[in-house]
């Protein structure tokens, strides 16, 4: 066990309008806390976690480094905690602690364990970033405490949530998550990049840092790992130097790498003359050095529900189809159920889904029951393969030439010989129906009385072919084709 | 923004990506089983239905292959034709088809969840956007196709590349098209309602040394190996 040093300010967001803003006020801070100890990890804005070795000897004792960094973070009345633990779960805890009661929390190892144990389970979620999944599921098994979780056992937990259970036994049991894979990652993982001339601004360093940062990124993928520390480290041309660690438990994807080298810099470049560390001059060299690394995909994802990878492809392709002109128009299927053949589906707009989301998109198509439920009145399977988003309207006569239409008691007044169709003529053979649709009697306004038939006609070179037509206001219309 | 399963997708197309987390270190053997299953599902054929297999020389949808469906019964044959796929985890795009019956779809086998519709306003617009798709729908459908010869080619080219499959309903317009399958209504069953219909399917293409053909029902009995 090592001792950590985390110092929180849990409101940090809320006092900032963007989070750009936020992490560029933030980076004063932590150069600000730079000073007692040269790295400083940021794992989100408003969390700073450090190793307590150094500096302790440095200032003589937990008490003064608490004190001295008490006095350094005090920023425009934002409330902050400082917290020293033999875990860095537990020093995080400790922080949150020390915010509510205003003065650094510092824990010995006799009572470290104590204090993890008596913490809520919630907190592997909040500050361990354990999946929600897995916390909500160890509540609803009457766990409240993490110490309650410690009880079942390390094997237990592997046994149900495999190397999340692993992460949470780790944390509530006193350790730390990344000595997991205590193995430093291969230095050829390393990247950096040179500029000549100098970069003045973070938005041209990130730009010209993409393919490299990319580049690192995928040779983690193609190994199966993920970053999840990562030290980015970005040189002047006058030998003036920011480094900082950057730490994401979720692991690091290329965007994320970019936006902490802008929150770095942004920070940094901008910073007014009257401050010392202000850089004289541009950007010319980024290196980042990945210092840990995990296996990727540690969340179980067939545990909780699957995952298609085809699902991405299809939607960042349906993404860019949207994005080729606006005459473009993309949807998806949803189920409405009913009795008219043309409103059984919706169509509703790709923005209005996450097509990511295999639960959603199933019951999106179905009735909730996984089938296409059988309607009282319905016409019968199989449906029509073609129905026709707008009805035409077409010319039902019996053998005379006489219209044929529908009595009270939905009956055919005559009997179906030929039907035209856009100046095709069919003879009819069999009549199938009619099946009578009244809906919304009881609405005056909306209501719709309409009868179905179907009918199996032959061409003139005698090919058969179904129809499925309907009648209302004494008008025929071909509502289908069962092509 | 890209999460890790993504770039992992993007990495190891197909079902490669969930082994890749079984090891930190691979061995050679393990990387030799891992293409030897990826050949076998990834990169062969797309699975069809038993009975439109048979006429199939590969015994599913080549990959990069432009089809091309006619006849009466054309789109009950393009259900049956994407059903099994589409059940398998394929995605499928519907491009200018606003008539397709998804009930039908549904009964054929679809999975309905793995099914985009595009319509496309403008014809200018086509060509990109059919280009869009085939990047990364498996299957992508399109009606009349009017396109020149040059943008024919972009578009079959670019679903060699991607290893997509092209269906074209109706009109081939400029397309080259690999395999025409056509379905013909041959008759009804039709007692009180219609229930039934026996349909003839014929295949020929560049490919085949004879017109290749066989009588199914259409549309038949949901297609086996469809996946919840």
């Amino acid at each position: 066990m090592s001792r950590t040093i985390a110092v929180v300010f849990p409101s940090w967001s809320g006092h900032h309008e963007s989070e750009v803003h936020a992490y560029a006020e933030f980076e004063r801070v932590v150069r600000r806390v730079s000073e007692v100890s040269p790295l400083v990890e940021v794992e989100s804005v408003g969390t700073m976690v450090m190793s307590a070795r150094g500096p302790t000897r440095y200032f003589g004792g937990e008490d003064a480094v608490a004190r001295h960094l008490s006095g350094l973070c005090r920023h425009e009345n934002i409330t902050f905690g400082v917290g020293i633990a033999g875990s860095r779960f537990a020093a995080l805890a400790a922080a949150h602690l020390s915010e509510s009661r205003g003065r650094p929390c510092i824990l010995d190892e006799a009572v470290t364990q104590g204090f993890v144990d008596a913490l809520p389970v919630q907190s592997v979620g909040h500050i361990g970033a354990v999946s929600p999944d897995v916390v909500g599921l160890l509540r609803r098994l009457g766990l409240s405490t993490c110490g309650a979780v410690r009880e079942v056992g390390e094997s237990a937990l592997i046994d149900r949530f495999g190397a999340e259970g692993r992460t949470v036994w780790t944390l509530v049991s006193g350790g730390d998550v990344r000595l997991l894979s205590p193995g430093a990652p291969p230095s050829d993982y390393a990247q950096s990049q040179e500029f000549e001339p100098p970069l003045g601004l973070a938005t041209h360093v990130v730009a010209a840092v993409r393919d490299t940062v990319a580049r690192m990124t995928d040779s983690f993928t193609a190994h199966g790992m993920q970053c999840v520390r990562l030290l980015v480290e970005c040189e002047t041309d006058h030998a003036e130097t920011s480094t900082r660690v950057w730490g994401d438990p979720r692991g690091f994807d290329t965007v994320a790498v970019l936006q902490r080298i802008t929150y770095q810099l942004d920070g940094w470049l901008v910073s007014n003359e009257a401050d010392p560390d202000a850089p004289t001059s541009g950007i010319v060299r980024v290196r980042l050095v990945p210092l840990e690394c995990r296996e990727a995909l540690v969340v179980q994802p067939v545990l909780w529900g699957g995952h298609e990878e085809n699902i991405e492809r299809a939607a960042r392709a349906a993404t860019m189809a949207l994005a080729v002109h606006e005459c473009v128009a993309v949807t998806v299927p949803q189920w409405e159920g009913g009795r008219d053949i043309t409103k059984v589906y919706s169509h509703v707009p790709l923005s209005m889904v996450n097509l990511s989301n295999t639960d959603a998109s199933q019951q999106r198509v179905t009735d909730g029951r996984g089938v296409a439920r059988e309607w009282s009145g319905a016409v019968p399977r199989p449906s029509p393969a073609c129905v026709f988003p707008e009805p035409r309207e077409v010319h039902v006569a019996d053998e005379h030439g006489n219209p044929v239409s529908v009595s009270g008691r939905h009956e055919l007044t005559h009997r179906p010989a030929s039907v035209e169709i856009e100046g095709y003529h069919y003879r009819v053979e069999r009549v199938a129906g009619p099946w009578p649709v009244e809906e919304r009697w009881w609405d005056t306004r909306r209501r719709r009385r309409h009868v179905r038939v179907q009918m199996l006609v032959r061409t003139k070179r005698g090919e058969a072919r179904v129809f499925l037509l309907s009648l209302e206001h004494s008008v025929w219309r071909l509502l289908a084709r069962y092509d | 923004m890209s999460t890790v399963p993504a770039s992992v997708g993007s990495v190891f197309p197909g079902s490669l990506a969930p082994h890749v987390t079984t090891g930190v270190v691979e061995t050679g053997a393990q990387l030799a089983e891992r293409m030897r299953v990826r050949a076998a599902t990834g990169f062969g054929p797309l699975p069809v239905p038993g009975a439109i297999a048979s006429l199939l020389p590969t015994r599913g949808l080549e990959r990069g292959a432009v089809y091309r469906v006619s006849g009466d019964a054309h789109l009950s044959l393009l259900y049956a034709l994407v059903s099994a796929a589409t059940g398998a985890g394929s995605w499928l795009a519907l491009v200018n088809l606003p008539q397709v019956g998804f009930l039908s779809m549904h009964e054929a086998g679809v999975a309905l969840h793995r099914t985009v519709c595009v319509g496309v306003g403008d014809r200018s617009a086509w060509v990109n956007t059919v280009g869009a798709l085939v990047d990364g729908f498996d299957i992508v459908a399109v009606s009349s196709a009017t396109c020149s010869v040059s943008d024919a080619r972009r578009i079959m080219a670019r679903a060699r590349a991607q290893s997509s499959v092209v269906v074209i309903v109706g009109d081939a317009g400029a397309f080259s098209v690999d395999y025409d399958m056509s379905a013909v209504t041959a008759d009804w069953h039709f007692s009180t309602f219609a229930s039934a219909r026996d349909v003839r399917v014929a295949v020929q293409g560049r490919r085949l040394h004879a017109q290749r053909s066989c009588c199914m029902s259409l549309p038949g009995a949901p297609s086996v190996g469809v996946s919840p």
